[in-house]
């Protein structure tokens, strides 16, 4: 694989293009071009698809529009173009079987397969959502690492320090950052996990300076930096510094890319095709160790629509068909805590995700933007999803699919926001309220009765 | 009486956004001797609208609207200095000055705004990603802006927000701009406690809060 000096030398001196140019002259064409070409079209019916030759279709097409397209980096106004030649290396020559975690906590993450048995990897989390306390962090986290389904800990972000507003980029995001490490060290102390992986390690960090401060109290080599591109396979500085520093540093990287459906993708065929582009991106510029998707869309917000549900599935099974970096699909749906719709949400797109071929990352409730609407028990019910689906047949999977998308879809406009933290745990202990367990339990034997899932009987709360 | 084709083309350019074509279809609409007005009203404005209303049944996407866009700039640069000769007002819908705040670079649905805005007829000045406060307000006294609308998606980022309208006070400026606010994390319980003017909870509900600050700014003239 190129080293990434040679991308850095590219972004400064690769062909000059204005970021206009290359949205709607470069960008918008190739995509639509290799749609048809490779005959990628949305089937709203079938939200897992189950066609191995379409998904190798998807595959040819994001190899073909990568080379075509390039990545656009937003500060020289250049393009960092690869051969096919290159994108092929990164893929033959890229991680393998890396290792998250330390001591007992340690596991490797798995390549996995469309119907794959092997467990997938659960990264267990709110991923950036915003809590406002520090208290309710620790005990959150706390109750993330509680979950033994949960193999490594996504951290939501602090929006208060000492009183004062984070802002990025600032001393007090700064200061943000390294108290969102130490806290979620002291967590993990707590539930008895030291070793437990954080994967999207600082997430109070929006800049590269705070990456680096949380860095320096309590990342460790076995942790992963989150890094991610600007929509659509565009990079800043800001994140190649971030590349940098964790390269020098022997940090992993859980490469990050939210596709946005309505965006300059269009819809789910044009989706599905730049999120698999995204892989051989993740190696050859992020670094990633993991790929880390979230399609997400551009007016609901959220992962579990059906257009970013197929668009997703389709993509995770024509990387994980084709490529060795392990996907680790994240996820944010509309509802909030404590509402039946949030747990019907998780298991749409966790269901697909896992029988896809991918691991999965959840948590984000209430579109993973209200302030303190989030609770241990969605990343706990994901988990056990993700768990009970493990060589599942994409078939089957599509008829669930289908079935839970009935459930809620036409209330995605307006979505219950359902409770805060404070309001459905108990802020002392961090334990769920009574009423809360109880929903879970309800959701649990719905899911079992109607479509016969198998839950592991590991929760904390059974 | 012009026949219905010559509006079916200049709209069906639009929705395409192709500029060539609607070059083409100006020229034989002005040949076939249709006024400016209803090349505007019943051609390309026809064609935004139907634009506007796939975007909203998801049927198209921010690529569609910047390029519907942009062919309407172009028709524009074409047929105002036409407008201006024949001596015909087409009123304005308003000025916006637009961007994504400081230290955030989420562009995305900030451009749909943009987008969106653009087809309903203001004038849009996009100042793109990581903006600062100042320079929001900068562009807004440059341009003589109706509008300033700052979009910020994280909840780190969402503070410089705030800073826009502390700064504008500070100025004593804050009543000259209606402010909109959007993005990821903020809400309207957010917009109020800051003193926005507005809240756009969707790219959607942006043109609707542009035009009610607008007839509102006209109507306390």
């Amino acid at each position: 694989m190129i080293n990434f000096s040679k991308i850095v030398e590219r972004a400064v001196t690769g062909p000059l293009c204005s970021e206009r140019d290359f949205d709607l002259e470069i960008f918008v064409p190739n995509l639509r071009n290799v749609l048809t070409k490779y005959d990628i079209k949305y089937d709203p019916q079938n939200p897992v698809p189950a066609d191995d030759e379409l998904a190798d279709r998807v595959w040819a097409a994001a190899v073909e529009f990568l080379y075509k397209t390039g990545v656009y980096c937003l500060d020289t106004e250049r393009l960092i173009l690869f051969t096919r030649d290159e994108i092929e290396g990164a893929i033959e020559t890229g991680p393998r079987g890396v290792v998250f975690g330390a001591d007992k906590d340690a596991k490797a993450m798995p390549r996995r397969f469309p119907e794959d048995k092997k467990p997938p990897w659960c990264s267990v989390g709110a991923a950036g959502s915003p809590v406002s306390s520090e208290w309710y962090l620790l005990n959150l986290v706390r109750a993330y690492a509680e979950n033994p389904l949960g193999d490594s800990i996504t951290t939501p972000s602090l929006t208060k320090v000492d009183g004062q507003d984070v802002v990025a980029g600032s001393p007090i995001g700064v200061e943000g950052a390294i108290r969102t490490m130490i806290l979620v060290r002291e967590a993990l102390r707590r539930a008895g996990r030291p070793g437990m992986p954080i994967v999207n390690a600082v997430a109070t960090a929006v800049r590269s300076q705070e990456h680096i401060a949380g860095h320096h109290f309590g990342i460790r080599t076995t942790d992963a930096l989150e890094i991610g591109t600007v929509h659509e396979l565009k990079v800043d500085f800001d994140a190649l510094n971030k590349v940098a520093y964790s390269l020098g540093a022997g940090s992993l990287i859980f490469a990050e890319n939210g596709v946005i459906l309505g965006g300059l993708s269009g819809g789910p065929a044009g989706v599905s095709v730049v999120t698999a582009a995204y892989n051989p991106v993740d190696l050859l510029i992020i670094r990633g160790a993991v790929q880390h998707p979230f399609p997400t869309h551009f007016d609901l917000k959220t992962t579990s629509t059906r257009d970013t549900i197929w668009a997703r599935n389709l993509a995770t099974q024509a990387i994980t068909r084709n490529s060795t970096l392990p996907v680790n699909n994240c996820g944010y749906v509309g509802a909030g805590p404590m509402t039946k719709m949030a747990f019907y949400e998780y298991a749409a797109w966790v269901i697909g995700a896992v029988v896809c071929g991918g691991s999965i990352e959840a948590g984000g409730s209430a579109r993973g933007t209200g302030v303190d609407y989030t609770s241990p028990m969605e990343p706990l019910f994901s988990s056990e999803v993700a768990h009970a689906v493990a060589g599942m047949s994409r078939k089957e999977a599509n008829d669930i699919v289908t079935a839970l998308l009935e459930k809620y879809e036409d209330k995605l406009h307006s979505p219950p926001i359902g409770k805060r933290y404070q309001e459905c745990c108990d802020i002392v202990t961090g334990t769920p309220s009574k009423k809360f367990i109880e929903l879970y339990r309800e959701v649990r034997r719905e899911m079992a009765d109607q479509f016969g899932l198998r839950f592991p009987c590991t929760s904390p709360y059974l | 009486m012009p026949n219905e084709s010559i509006f079916e083309r200049l709209s069906a350019a639009i929705i395409a956004g192709d500029k060539d074509k609607l070059s083409v279809a100006i020229e034989d609409a002005l040949r076939e001797g249709v006024t400016l007005t209803d090349i505007i009203d019943r051609g390309l404005s026809s064609g935004m609208k139907e634009v506007g209303e796939r975007f909203a049944r998801y049927e198209v996407y921010l690529p569609e609207m910047m390029m519907a866009a942009e062919a309407w700039e172009h028709a524009m640069k074409v047929l105002e200095p036409k407008l201006l000769d024949a001596g015909v007002e087409r009123k304005k819908m308003g000025r916006v000055v637009i961007g994504t705040v400081r230290s955030d670079i989420h562009s995305l649905g900030k451009n749909i705004v943009a987008a969106m805005l653009k087809m309903s007829g203001f004038e849009v000045f996009d100042l793109g990603i990581d903006v600062a406060a100042s320079a929001f307000i900068n562009k807004a006294q440059e341009v003589s802006a109706d509008i300033i609308a700052a979009s910020a998606l994280m909840a780190t980022t969402m503070p410089q927000q705030k800073n826009i309208i502390e700064y504008l006070k500070a100025r004593g400026e804050r009543d000259k701009y209606c402010i909109l606010v959007g993005g990821g994390c903020t809400t309207q319980e957010w917009a109020d406690n800051i003193g926005a003017d507005g809240y756009g909870k969707t790219a959607g509900d942006a043109v609707a809060l542009a035009l009610k600050a607008v007839s509102h700014k006209e109507a306390s003239r």
